[in-house]
This record gives structure tokens, sequence and C-alpha cells, in this order.
């Protein structure tokens, strides 16, 4: 086990799957269920001869924040990208189970129980989404996975924390937009389809993928943070990832709905109004739409200090 | 294609350092490797078990184990390494990782 | 009776081919973009020594495109003089029969097609050089007749603003204009006032305000977020085991990101060894992004730049205590004046490699790319013609067991030439061979000599994952490629070392491991780097440093 007091000073783009499950709840909490000595690999990957890892890139298992179990799921990007596939699918629909499970036990048995020691799922997300060498076992794993969180919605919250390499994107892009609340660091990204698949797709003229200041004006934290696709930007630590995840272990799943981007006929609406924006503004760059959202120097803005861009930033108002 | 496992056993020199607890470290990148360290009651011997892409190095991955062996004096362990075409440095260095886990 | 010499000819010839060119030279100098190509035409000859300016960073591409479009009916069989040709542009000219001779430094991107076409016959290989080298016989033998050079802004009279990148222009444009030829440049922009005059007007015959602005490669940028551990534990071997132990004041840093991991951890490890003050203090270097935590935190004094580096123009501005700077504020490099003062002035030259072979002789060379040399051997070399002594060329010198073969009781210093490289590379491959690939491209590309970037006898140290191996300490050939060996790990090379023996060179200092210099392995993590990521060296820097559009990731 890493040392928790060193891992809460470090960078989150920095730390490896396990570091984060392991820092993001309280010390020496973390049970890793599914680990490395189940040996779950993938059958797919043995079958066509690549790499293969004991917990198939997926980190899953439970901690407390306080009196609140928190269910953790955190993916490794530097394991194929972090795909998702068949094994690791099916771990992260186990887990979000096992805490709506554990929530209906609790409640049935502890009716007054308050919010804040009833479960929570946090998902750390490193992922481009589908493992294509799983074809469609990989695809049906995100389905199972949507299908969970449908599951688990009015009864546990799920907290996405997007702040590592890979970023998330592709089919997990769309898990995350269907979360309960997504905190993202400025180094995080998101979105669904990736750079690279843009740029195949539309040529190098409308999207440049190999230019990383593009890529993350319009998929970075601070540009999905402007757009309210992120609730929380914070400080590229664990312990920051930490603090706004123990903030929100305060409340209860019902205040989660304000948080969210899909999910009611209201929020259709929003998300609808949106588009209509975007077809009035025809933005050829998300600094349109930062100063659209009342930002008069979107440059300035973008490369300050994160202090002073949380501080004067204004968000887009749908 | 297919994935290539290679396994043997290395005998310890009799200094018989044993471990007390399973140890886990790395992550499967590329050019990285996952070590995993247990202890066995069975016997004394070290058994090795190597799952990688790449062919045509065992007896590269025989002198770096037997050199982690000989350097440390362990004994009555199986070491398992899923790789991803890891260097020999590496490899050397996530072995040695492990251990000061198992041994933190 | 006497015929009458004349003296002038080159003079007389210089005139008539500007004559036939006045048509489209304006005032100021300057030719329209559209005009560049009959411009070409009027002023070059088939068999003339060309120079296009270009290096591995600023590139007069340009005017590279427009001779491209001569007609090699026309003119042929020119004879390329210049630094590098990493442009395609530079290969296809030898394609389409334009140019038939080369003599260059480095190839860069196009090292492949150099090979080929030299083995094809479509390019006559004159040598490849380093650039002292090179620049050298710009004033002797490989004068260009004519240069197409490359600047930042013209003024109304034709001077130049280099500026920033001011680079190989002084060198190319005094070895031409001064034995009468041709200078063309491209500029980005022409001006009403310069910020500073790099090239007066009069060493140049024409201005062409390029279309677009000439390509810039940021080179030298290595992003902190790629350092991996193992750079960090030969940083710190490299640190402790030579850097200490040597007290090494003036260093250049190769390219790679075992001196990245270095300069990120001077102000953490090499704080923690006290070397502040120490090492370090005067540097030949271009703009590394990656020392700025190190010139922040106070450790360097002096540092002069072969070339620029995007983005660090600001930051540059800002630090003109430590940076050579001109009147206007901004840096004024120059790879000739660096060259010089990597060759003669410094104490120590580190960098990576590719292949190392048994004797210490080490190459970047592969099968089938000829990719030169550029400044390194310059500076990867004991200077025979340095005169002046520091602490650390004279315990260097000190140390080596047979100097008294060579010069009796003479004392003398040597400079510090170290070698660092993880024992495998990308895919596996060994960097110690028994036959460097050299020798392979020295035959698929009928070179002369088998293209060594550090010769043997040059390199003191070798720093690889295993240890140090000070390897001028080795009183003979067999005790230094046993001390080879011993720092060659699992390679081939290395399986053959006798451990026996590697344990009696542990015994004499002449292989150190990580543990017999104290340095815990555990600690070679990322964790040691002063900056982690391209944000931290913008935030450090203050905000001064800009880094480019592809290594932004915010």
């Amino acid at each position: 086990m890493p040392n928790w007091n060193r891992l809460q000073t470090n960078s989150f783009l920095e730390c490896s799957a396990r570091d984060r499950a392991v820092g993001l709840v309280d010390e020496g909490s973390f049970v890793e269920l599914g680990g490395p000595f189940d040996r779950l690999v993938s059958p797919h990957l043995v079958a066509l001869g690549e790499a293969v890892e004991n917990d198939d890139g997926i980190v899953t298992g439970v901690g407390r924040i306080g009196a609140r179990p928190v269910f953790v799921i955190s993916q490794e990007g530097r394991f194929i990208g972090g795909s998702v596939g068949e094994v690791g699918g099916a771990k992260m629909v186990g887990i979000i189970d096992m805490a709506i499970d554990f929530n209906d036990r609790l409640v049935a048995e502890f009716p007054d129980l308050p919010p804040s020691a009833r479960p929570l799922v946090a998902i750390s997300f490193e992922t481009g989404g589908v493992r294509l060498h799983e074809a469609n076992a990989g695809l049906l794993a995100h389905a199972e996975v949507m299908d969970a969180l449908q599951r688990a919605r009015h009864k546990v919250p799920v907290v996405a924390l997007i702040g590592s390499r890979i970023g998330c994107f592709g089919g997990m892009g769309f898990v995350a937009a269907a979360t309960d609340a997504i905190v993202m660091s400025e180094f995080g990204r998101l979105g669904l389809t990736g750079p690279e698949v843009i740029e195949q797709e539309m040529g190098k003229d409308e999207f440049d993928a190999s230019n990383r200041a593009l890529v993350y004006r319009t998929t970075g934290g601070r540009h999905k943070y402007v757009m309210g696709d992120a609730n929380f930007l914070v400080d590229d630590t664990v312990a920051a990832f930490r603090a706004q995840l123990a903030d929100l272990c305060a409340l209860p799943v019902s205040s989660f709905e304000a948080m969210r981007r899909i999910g009611s006929p209201e929020l259709v609406e929003k998300q609808l109004r949106g588009v209509a924006l975007a077809a009035e503004l025809k933005p050829s760059d998300a600094r349109d739409v930062w100063r659209h959202a009342g930002n008069n120097d979107p440059v300035g803005l973008a490369d300050g200090p994160l202090a002073d861009f949380r501080k004067s930033v204004r968000r887009l108002a749908l | 294609m297919s994935l290539e496992t290679i396994e043997f056993t290395v005998a310890g020199d009799g200094r018989s350092v044993s471990l007390s607890r399973r140890a886990h470290c790395g992550v499967v990148g590329s050019g990285d490797l996952e070590v995993l360290l247990e202890p066995k009651t069975a016997d004394a011997a070290v058994s090795v078990r190597i799952v990688t892409p790449v062919k045509g190095f065992d007896a590269l991955w025989k002198r770096v184990v037997e050199h982690f062996v000989a350097e440390t004096g362990l004994s009555g362990l199986s070491i398992d390494i899923n790789d991803n075409n890891a260097s020999p440095a590496i490899v050397a260095l996530r072995l040695r990782q492990a251990l000061a886990e198992a041994q933190g | 009776m006497k015929t009458e010499q004349r003296w002038d000819k080159l003079a007389a010839d210089t005139r008539q081919r500007l004559e036939a060119a006045s048509a489209y030279i304006g005032a100021g100098k300057r030719v329209k973009a559209e005009d560049t190509v009959a411009l070409l035409k009027a002023v070059i000859r088939s068999g003339d020594r060309v120079n296009i300016e270009g290096n591995n960073q600023k590139q007069a591409d340009f005017l590279a495109d427009c001779l491209n479009k001569v007609d090699p009916a026309e003119i042929h069989d020119l004879h390329m003089v210049q630094s590098c040709v990493p442009l395609a542009s530079h290969l296809d000219m030898f394609e389409r029969g334009i140019a038939k001779k080369l003599d260059f430094a480095f190839g860069g991107p196009q090292a492949g097609r150099v090979a080929k076409f030299i083995r094809e016959g479509k390019i006559q290989l004159g040598a490849i050089h380093t650039y002292l080298e090179l620049f050298g016989r710009y004033f002797l033998d490989l004068t260009p007749r004519v240069s197409l050079i490359c600047a930042y802004e013209a003024d109304r009279e034709g001077n130049l603003y280099t500026g920033f990148n001011t680079e190989d222009t002084p060198v190319i444009v005094e070895a031409t204009k001064f034995r009468q030829g041709i200078v063309i440049a491209q500029v980005n922009k022409i001006v009403d006032k310069l910020p500073r005059v790099d090239i007066p007007a009069d060493w140049v015959d024409a201005v062409v305000e390029s279309p677009k602005p000439f390509f810039i490669e940021p080179l030298f940028t290595r992003d902190p977020g790629l350092v991996t551990d193992n750079h960090i534990l030969l940083g710190m071997l490299a640190l402790k085991g030579i850097y200490a132990e040597y007290k090494v004041k003036r260093i250049n840093h190769g390219i790679g990101f075992l001196t990245s991991a270095i300069e990120l951890i001077l102000p953490t490890y090499g704080a923690e060894l006290g070397l502040k003050g120490e090492v370090c203090t005067h540097m030949v270097l271009n703009p590394h992004p990656t020392m700025i935590p190190a010139i922040e935190d106070g450790w360097v004094d002096t540092i002069h730049c072969f070339g620029g580096e995007l983005g660090m123009e600001d930051y540059v501005k800002a630090r003109s205590d430590i940076f050579f700077t001109g009147p206007d504020g901004s840096l004024r490099s120059n790879r000739a004046f660096a060259q010089t003062a990597g060759h003669y002035a410094l104490d120590m030259f580190i960098g990576g490699t590719l292949q190392i072979d048994e004797w210490g002789n080490s190459s970047t060379a592969t099968a089938n790319r000829v990719s030169g040399f550029g400044g390194a051997p310059n500076m990867g070399c004991d200077a025979k013609g340095r005169r002046h002594a520091t602490e650390s060329w004279l315990k260097c010198g000190q140390e080596v067991p047979h100097m008294a073969d060579q010069i009796g009781a003479m004392p003398r210093g040597k400079r510090l030439v170290v070698q660092g490289a993880e024992t495998f590379g990308e895919g596996r491959a060994p960097t110690f061979v028994e036959k460097l690939d050299a020798w392979q491209l020295a035959e698929n590309a009928g070179l002369d000599l088998p293209p060594v970037m550090i010769y043997g006898d040059d390199v003191t140290h070798i720093v690889t994952e295993e240890g140090v191996a000070y390897l001028n300490r080795a009183p003979d050939m067999a005790t230094r490629m046993a001390a080879i060996r011993a720092a060659a790990g699992y390679t081939e090379v290395g399986l053959k070392a006798d451990p026996a023996e590697t344990r009696r060179l542990r015994d004499a200092n002449i292989f150190k491991t990580p543990e017999d210099l104290g340095i815990d392995r555990n600690r070679a993590n990322r964790d040691l780097l002063a900056a982690r990521s391209m944000r931290d060296l913008v935030d450090i820097s203050g905000g001064l440093y800009n880094p480019p559009a592809r290594f932004r990731n915010w």
C-alpha cells in the first residue's frame, strides 16, 4: 500500500489507479475487491496474444469518508489506454450493485440513517472508452454500466472524478455524463469522440489532434467548467479531489439532482437550449463560447493560474 | 499470435530470506510490467511465471530473475509477472520495488 | 609580354549576376515573393556552392521551396554546403537533379532519405561534419557562392533582425559576403524600424517577405511529464557520481530526457547534496524550458545559447543577467560562438546515445539513416588546444593513469565526456553492442568512415542504471572494457562481465553501483522533480514561459 499521507500532496494526474483509489478515501480504509491476486484477466486479450493485467486495468473496492461507505472504481490509463472491456465492465457493475444492495439493506434496517452514512460511488475515470479488442463484449460492458447507474438513481449518488492523463472519452464519456456530479482538474479532459477520432473523421483542418492547446480548450477541465459539464474544478492534488468528494459526502442523494446533466425533462430542455445557442452563436473556437458567457479575455483567463481562474470566470448560463 | 508463458524455478542460495506477506507492484503499461510476490510454504524454491506477448527472451528473463534472487537471498515464494515488453532494467526495478512493498 | 592577370573575377561575376537580377530587386533590396524563383535563376549558376540556412531549429524554407522550382536543365549540379537538411525540399532538389553534391552536419528527419540518395548516387557526399568544422570550411574551401538565409524582420534598407534565433546567420553571411558572394534573405515581415540590427544591410543583396513565417522546431522542449523513474535514477547517479565528485561548473547538456531529469532534480536532489553554486553555474545550452526551476532557484550564473527555443522569448528577456541579450532585450543566440565555447571553455559534456561498443565508441547512427553529427562531437571531446585550467578539468586529467605514456611527468587536464543511457532503449534494443550500426551504415551509404559521434578515447564516464563507469581511471584497454561490461547490464556485452572482476573494479573506484554511491534506488521517482508538468514550468517562470500549443495540456 502506498503511504496515504504522502499520496495526498501528490499530483492526481500522476497517480496510478490504485494510488487514486487508496488516497480518495480515509487513511487505511480502502479494501480492494477483485484485486490483482484474484487474477481477473481478460480472456479476449489472452486469445489475441495481447499483454494482460490481473485487475484488467480497473481497481475496485470500498473505503470510508467519515461515516460514509464509499465504493470506489478507478481506471488505469497506462493499461491499454484505460479501455473498458468485459472483465473491467463487470467489475464496475459489480461494485455499483454492491453499493446499491448495501444501501437497500442499511436503509431497511436503519431508516433514520443520516445521508452522510449511506453508500456513495466514486468513479475515477481514465479511459478512451470501449476496448476495441473485445468488440461487442466491450460495448455491452458499457451498456451494463449505464444500466447500473440507472439502478442507482435516487438511491446512491455516483460522483465522477476526472483528472488523469487519458481523460474520459468514448463510451465512458457518456457514462460520466450520466453520473450525478463531475469533479475535474484543469488537466482532466472529458468528451465523447476523442481528439484523434475527430481528426481522422473530419480532417486536420477541422480539428488538429496534435495541437494540445486546442484539444484542452475544447475538452479540458477549465472549458468543461465554463460549460457547466463539470460541477467542480479542483487543484491537481489527491487531497483536493478528496476534499471535494468529502464535501459531497455530506449531501443526501436528493441534493445531487441539481448537479446532473441529464435525466429529467427540465435537463433535456436545458440541453436543447445549449444546442440552440450553438446554432445561433456558430462558435469557431471554445473561446467564442467563453466570451459569450461574459469572459472578455478568454486567452488570459485560460493561461492564468487556476486560483485566479476560479475567482474571475463567468460560467455559461443556459 | 498467443501469449507466451515462461515458467521456471530458481533454487535459493540457502540464505532463506522469506517473505512475510504478499505484494503487488507495477502497471502493465507499454514497456512496463506488474509483479506479484507471494510467500509459499510448500518448498524453498522460487517459482517464477512470466506472461508476455514477446517471444524469444526466455534466457534473458531467467538471468534477470536469478540475479534478483541471488542479490536478495529470497526463498520460498512465487513470482508472477505480467509483462508488456519491459526492458530488463525496468524488470529489475519493479522486482526490487515489489520486494520493498512486501517488506515495508 | 606579360598578359594582365585579373584579380577581381569573383567581384565582376557577382556584379554581372546582380545586374541580371536587377529587374526583380526594388528599393530597400526588396524582392516580391512571386519574383523569387526568377531572382534565384538570375543569381545562381550550375555548379555553384549554395547554402540554404537551416539548422535543427529555424529554416529558410520559402527560399528552399523556390530553389526547387528552377528548371534543372538550366540550373543543375549545385553543391549544397549547409548545416542541416531537415526539410523534404532540401532532398527534393537532389531528386530533381538541381543539386548534386552535399557537405553538411546534420540530417534530422530526412536522415533516411540522405542514406538512400547516397546509395542511389543522387547525392554525391562531400563529408559529414560537425558544425564548427563545417563553419571552418566555409572560410577555406567550402565558401558559399550564394546563401539563402532567414530572419524575422528586415527594415526598408535591408537591415536584418535575426533576434532570438540568430543561430547560424552571422557565420554564413560573413563567409559568403566577404568573399564576394550573394546573400538573399527571407523575412517574416518588413518593418519601418527593427528592434536591433543583427545583419547590416550592405551584407545583404536581396530581401523577400515570405508568404508565411519560417518554419521553426521546438526541438529542445522536454515535457517533464514524460521523465521516467529510470531517467531520474540516471540523473541521481550523474549528479552524485560525477557532478559532485568533480565539482563541474561549466557544462553542456544534450537534449535527451536524462539531462532534462538532471535539470529538474538540481533544485531538489542537487540541493540536498549541497551542490548549489558548486556545479552548473556556467552553461552552453539552448534555453531549455526544464532549466527554469534551477535558474529560478539561483543555480545558474551564465547561459550562452546556440539557438533559441520557441516559447522561451519572454522568459529569457526577463532574465538578462543569465542570458546573452541584445540592446532590445531579446536573446542573441549564435551557433558558431556557442560551439566555440562548447569546444574550448566547457569542463563537461553529458548526453545520451543510441549505441556504445565494447571499447566505448558511441554513435547515434542506425544502419539506414545518415543523421550526421551536429555539434555533439565538438563538445564531446577533449579539446587538445585548451590551455586554461579548472578544478574539474585537472582532477579528471590527474585520474588518467596512462597520461605519462604520452607526455611524461607533464600534468594536463581532461574534459569530462559523459554518455548516459539505459542499457536497453526503445523496443528492447540493447545500448551496448559488439559492433556499432555505424559500420553497416558506412557500408550501406559508401562512407569513408563509420560515423562515430564520440570516440572511445574521449568518453571519460558512462552512466547506466547499473552504475557509473569511470573510464578515465582505467589503466589499460582491458580494464576499460571490463568497466564498460559492468555498466552494460543484461545486454550481450554486459552478460560477459565477470562478477569477480566487477568486484575488483568497484574496489578500485573504476565502477560504482548506486549502492556504492549511497543512492537509494527507491527515491528515484517523480516526487524528486522540481517541476512535473509543462504547467509547473509556466507557473515557476511566473507566467513568462509560453509553451507551444502542442505542449499545453490545460
